[in-house]
């Protein structure tokens, strides 16, 4: 007879350096059950935009995610734009789409450098991530900040590029296009990296449309949404043609086939770009009051769709932000990934979502065992926050 | 496609002949391109007083001062401003110099030094003057 227990794994450290804990029941070696706890890593961004005006909030919200940095500011700057009827000029859209798939590269390659740390394959993390660093050598060059950029504003983008730039970036773009086929063959040929990753996190299709899944995962089941297709933004649609790519394996595997043929597809929109740059403006004016509305922004980053809802009450500062991170749609799909796996798969199907805890974190109601309910407003909770700190030594 | 053991292993023996892809910093440094996003820098000659960058600050990192008053033989008044800056809280975002509407030269510009980390907090508030 089999005897179960539960395993608890976090909320330090759960595979990845951020918190979340799961709870594992589990029978030996398989997992036959996993449940998730999030909440312990909230921030109060959403709170904290009401506070501050629009031009604050872009910063803010930019902060939600550093690897995500542009689509988050991407996603709230078209959905204020929306709201204050501005459309940004041509130029401005494009190097909009430019921001986006520069930070798609870079992230694909992070993800493909940890996916390699998690099943032991460090060589392989070694060499993705000095490819990285051309990436970002190139978004550095052209918003002035690794990470963070600050492209992105209200009707356009901050910073123009010329012919210099364009021609670096065209040259970095041809370097990675020519590396990147080595490690999509890689992961296909190389039998330790199969044997590690193929059949591994299994999610069918049908599964992946029940439970929402977003982004690459879904993509890697064979379902082909992408927000860049099916609701395009920015420049996406009329002016900059795209092609969705998915595959069949459901598995780890085809994630890592997904992403980086992804990249492909990414190099060549960034060709486009670059070789039909409009000539004109960067942007537009835009009004620093925002008039009365709400509307739903949607953006596909890196991870899958991005989704932001702005209610503007006529003033300078917004009366309710709400972030909905691809990472939260893609939670319940890894809980089914996990149940059945083994144990020692739990790192690389969970990186396999490149979940991203921190964006998606929310908490904005306290109660305590009695039931009773608090909802804390942005001084109450900064003062909470100080005194935590204050209490365990540290000057705030 | 095949199955292959040891795929990368000729990539593993190039990587041999060729130099590091990582610089011995602070020995060896890589340049910075143009237009890095480094520190605000303030000048206090071109400064009209607007307090635009103190408002728009999404760091709340910058305070500025009106520090003097004269009258010009011309009757027209002369105000003089300095900024604060908190450079522990400085996101770097460079909205102070988009915003700063002094013309024909920025009042805040932000300069390509990097090198921010200190010891001292305090020796990270700055005071332009």
């Amino acid at each position: 007879m089999s005897e179960t227990f539960v395993l608890p794994v976090g909320p330090q450290h759960p595979a990845l350096k951020e918190p979340t804990s799961f709870r594992f029941k589990v029978d030996g070696e398989y997992i036959i059950d996993a449940d998730l706890r999030l909440g312990y890593n909230h921030r109060g961004m959403e709170k904290g935009c009401e506070a501050r005006t629009y031009v604050q909030d872009i910063y803010l919200l930019e902060r939600v995610c550093g690897i995500c940095s542009n689509a988050h500011m991407t996603c709230f700057a078209q959905g204020v734009e929306r709201l204050m009827g501005i459309e940004p000029p041509p130029r401005g859209l494009f190097i909009r789409c430019l921001m986006g798939e520069l930070e798609r590269i870079h992230s694909h390659l992070l993800w493909l450098g940890v996916a390699g740390h998690e099943i032991g394959f460090d060589t392989f993390f070694m060499y993705t991530w000095r490819d990285r660093e051309v990436v970002m050598d190139l978004l550095e060059m052209v918003s002035g900040n690794r990470v963070n950029y600050g492209m992105q504003t209200f009707g356009g983008v901050r910073r123009d590029l010329d012919g210099t730039q364009i021609k670096t970036l065209l040259e970095g773009i041809a370097a990675l296009k020519a590396r990147t086929p080595y490690y999509l063959n890689l992961g296909a040929t190389e039998p330790t990296m199969v044997a590690r990753i193929k059949g591994v996190g299994l999610l069918p299709k049908q599964k992946a449309i029940e439970l929402n899944t977003a982004g690459p995962t879904a993509r890697a089941s064979g379902v082909d949404f992408d927000v860049r297709k099916d609701d395009p933004y920015a420049g996406f649609g009329d002016l900059i043609p795209f092609t969705i790519v998915t595959d069949d394996g459901c598995d780890v595997l085809a994630r890592v086939v997904v992403r980086a043929k992804e990249m492909m597809a990414s190099y060549d929109i960034m060709e486009f770009i670059l070789k039909n740059l409009p000539a004109g403006e960067i942007r537009t004016k835009a009004p620093r009051r925002v008039p009365e509305g709400e509307t739903v922004s949607r953006v596909e980053a890196q991870r899958g769709e991005c989704i932001h809802y702005i209610r503007a009450n006529g003033t300078d500062k917004p009366d309710r932000v709400k972030v909905r991170a691809p990472t939260l749609a893609n939670w319940p799909a890894t809980l089914y990934m996990l149940r059945g796996a083994f144990l020692a798969d739990i790192p690389i199907i969970m990186a396999a979502i490149d979940p991203c805890l921190s964006c998606t974190d929310r908490m904005a109601v306290i109660s305590d065992c009695r039931g009773n309910e608090k909802v804390w407003d942005w001084e109450t909770l900064r003062q909470h926050g100080i005194d935590f700190h204050r209490r365990r030594g540290i000057r705030p | 496609m095949s199955l292959r053991l040891g795929a990368m292993l000729p990539e593993v023996f190039r990587h041999l002949f060729k130099r590091p892809a990582t610089v011995l910093y602070p020995f060896e440094r890589n340049t910075v391109p143009r237009g890095l996003r480094g520190r605000p820098v303030m000048d206090p000659d071109k400064c009209i007083g607007c307090r635009m960058c103190e408002r728009d600050c999404p760091a709340e990192a910058i305070e500025i001062k009106q520090e003097s008053e004269a009258t010009m033989p011309d009757g027209k008044v002369k105000k003089r401003y300095s900024m604060t800056l908190y450079l522990d809280r400085c996101a770097h975002c460079a909205q102070c110099e988009e915003i700063c509407p002094a013309k024909p030269d920025k009042a805040v510009k932000l300069n390509e030094y990097f090198e921010e980390a200190a010891f001292d907090r305090g020796a990270l508030k700055i005071v332009y003057k």
